[in-house]
């Protein structure tokens, strides 16, 4: 565990060494807490679904606040808490988390694909995809888009090393 | 290793990470360089774009180093409105050589003095070098639209107008916060220097002043102008008409013909303008960090856009699933070599397998099933394919990938691997081939032999975890 590699283009301060650092943390509270030999299937899913929040939420984590996607992350993670805790919290919704009920968006979105061309639909899928994406507009989103396309490119890289690391150490 | 596909999608750096703070060195380095100072614009345009709206905003009064995106986003309407009624377009920009040369010399004659003046004081309030910065602004956002819009050869002329745009800012300027009719070039510096402890007043003077009429202030302007001549206008000015003619067709597609001289545009043409071409800018840096960007139509480069995203969002997904250990079944399952390496190893509905001998032949048999449901389900609707997928714990994937990927794992297996083939179930590989889906062509995973790997390496793994 101590020997993870790790490819840090500055040692302190990169995205890359902030996200591995949380996300390490976090997994190895998971694995501990979670043994893995005795799991049955439902529980196996938890754990998927546990280390899946925990990369996101750790890449989020090693965003800050800095835009506007990490943020509406950010205060979906701890809605959800909140919600999961059984308590009614008031939800932030100036990120605008929740979209609008899917029947709404269908209609809206066939009828600007009649109306204008097809780049509507596109940027309210794109919109749905980009964690925030309904509360900006088009020029944002797509600055949105780029860095959070690199940071998940972050993420995916890093785990995938993590992944082969403990392949070979097996 | 499979690393070899992560380069694939290497992240290049951004290179416009850094918004802030660069907005006012960089508009000196505009107007001190001499050569080329139009080129000198195209680049970091957005922030003076930026920085322009911030300025605009009386009410705001952000300071230059507060560039955010978000902050302005929603100013841009409201600032163009009165502001776009001094801005003219003339005409595309002047990038041929003669051309550069006039722009030096007239640069030099009338701008050398009040850029200069600015290097000197270091700033002592945000307001004051915002009024200055407010012209450098607008000039160089000028400039840079020219550039962008114009496409046609450019010629001395618009490189004229948009010197005389320049100093009739300046006069304009002078005008409000001086109070003294300055005309030459040298006043200009001076009257700018004495007003810059305007501070906000100024600000809000400038803003009016550009508010309140393009027609009689440009009329005025020229007027000043045309006295000006013993300086600038003999070289540039003086024998052109003052016909500005909208001159070349219009780039984007929702522009109308370019305003003339001493004619306000449409501030809504302008503000639709400036939004298209923030837009194209991020649209490039997308193009750069997307795989397979070489589309040209900007809907499918969305939609390649789309794609990737969620892509990278399943393959998060898939890696995390990978590294559950699974059940206690999977690590025999592999260190035999199983041929079954289908593994749904996420869903609860599913059972692991604890044996494989005899579930080796059903788990092909399986798959065949399962390939074939999927491809039933794929000619309805892709997304009820996908779910049926998700379900099952398996992905999709294009071919050339899913090859590199199983060489990858393979050639990784193979110390744990005693004889298997790799031919029969291992490789559940439905691919969508090109342009299959409602829309995107390709779809994209990983097959969960990789997440299988992952499996039994991560058992291992996290055996030396849990045991301190």
């Amino acid at each position: 565990m101590m020997n993870t590699p790790q490819q840090v283009k500055n040692p302190s301060s990169s995205l890359k060494s902030r996200f591995i650092t949380r996300f390490l943390g976090a997994l190895t509270k998971i694995t501990a807490e979670d043994p893995i030999s005795s799991s049955s299937p439902t529980r196996i899913f938890q754990r998927y679904r546990r280390i899946k929040v925990a990369s996101n939420k750790s890449m989020a984590y090693s965003v800050r606040s800095r835009r506007i996607w990490s943020r509406a992350m950010l205060s979906r993670f701890r809605s959800r808490r909140s919600a999961f805790s059984g308590r009614r919290s008031s939800v932030k919704t100036t990120n605008c988390t929740t979209s609008p009920p899917p029947a709404l968006i269908k209609v809206t979105i066939n009828e600007k694909k009649t109306a204008k061309g097809g780049l509507d639909m596109q940027t309210d899928e794109l919109r749905e995809l980009v964690p925030g994406g309904e509360a900006m507009d088009v020029c944002n989103l797509l600055d949105e888009t780029a860095h959070y396309i690199k940071c998940l490119t972050t993420q995916v890289q890093v785990m995938r090393k993590i992944v082969d690391f403990y392949h070979l150490s097996k | 290793m499979s690393s070899s596909l992560t380069s694939l999608y290497l992240v290049n750096p951004n290179p416009k990470a850094k918004r802030k703070k660069e907005t006012r060195p960089f508009i000196f380095n505009l107007l001190h360089h001499q050569s080329k100072k139009i080129t000198l614009i195209m680049q970091p345009c957005s922030r003076e774009m930026q920085a322009m709206n911030s300025l605009l905003n009386p009410t705001q009064q952000i300071p230059l180093q507060d560039l955010q995106i978000n902050g302005n986003s929603h100013h841009h309407q409201q600032i163009h409105v009165p502001s776009s009624s001094q801005f003219q377009y003339p005409t595309p920009t002047s990038t041929t050589h003669h051309d550069d040369s006039f722009l030096e010399q007239i640069l030099s004659s009338t701008t050398s003095f009040p850029w200069s003046d600015e290097t000197g004081p270091p700033n002592p309030e945000d307001n004051n070098n915002a009024g200055f910065n407010y012209d450098e602004m607008v000039l160089a956002s000028k400039l840079r639209q020219h550039q962008i819009n114009g496409g046609a050869a450019g010629n001395p002329f618009s490189a004229m107008k948009m010197m005389l745009m320049m100093q009739q800012q300046q006069q304009q300027q002078q005008m409000m916060l001086a109070g003294r009719p300055t005309v030459a070039s040298s006043a200009a510096g001076g009257g700018i220097t004495t007003n810059h402890q305007g501070g906000e007043g100024s600000m809000q003077a400038l803003y009016n002043v550009f508010g309140d009429g393009s027609l009689h202030g440009t009329m005025q302007a020229k007027s000043f102008v045309g006295a000006n001549s013993a300086t600038e206008m003999t070289q540039s000015q003086g024998s052109r008409p003052t016909a500005g003619e909208a001159v070349t067709a219009p780039e984007k597609p929702k522009q109308r013909v370019r305003a003339r001289r001493g004619q306000a545009t449409d501030p809504h043409s302008i503000a639709e303008r400036l939004r298209r071409v923030r837009i194209a800018e991020r649209m490039k840096a997308l193009q750069e960090l997307v795989p397979n960007a070489n589309k040209t139509d900007k809907a499918s480069m969305l939609d390649e856009i789309i794609d990737y995203v969620k892509f990278l969002q399943l393959q998060v997904k898939v890696l995390s699933m990978s590294r559950l250990g699974g059940a206690a079944a999977v690590a025999p399952l592999v260190s035999e070599g199983g041929g079954d390496c289908i593994q749904t190893s996420a869903n609860g509905g599913s059972h692991p397998r604890n044996s494989n001998g005899d579930q080796t032949p059903s788990a092909n048999d399986r798959l065949t099933m399962t390939e074939h449901q999927v491809a039933k389900l794929m000619e309805e609707d892709m997304g009820s394919a996908m779910q049926y997928l998700q379900g099952k714990g398996l992905c999709l994937m294009p071919i050339s990938l899913a090859t590199a990927i199983s060489t990858a794992t393979s050639r990784s297996r193979n110390p744990m691997i005693n004889h298997e083939n790799p031919t029969n179930g291992s490789h559940l590989l439905i691919q969508s081939s090109g342009g299959d889906g409602p829309s995107s062509p390709s779809m994209s995973v990983l097959t969960v032999q990789s997440a299988t790997m992952g499996n039994g390496g991560l058992e291992g793994g996290a055996a030396s975890v849990s045991k301190p």
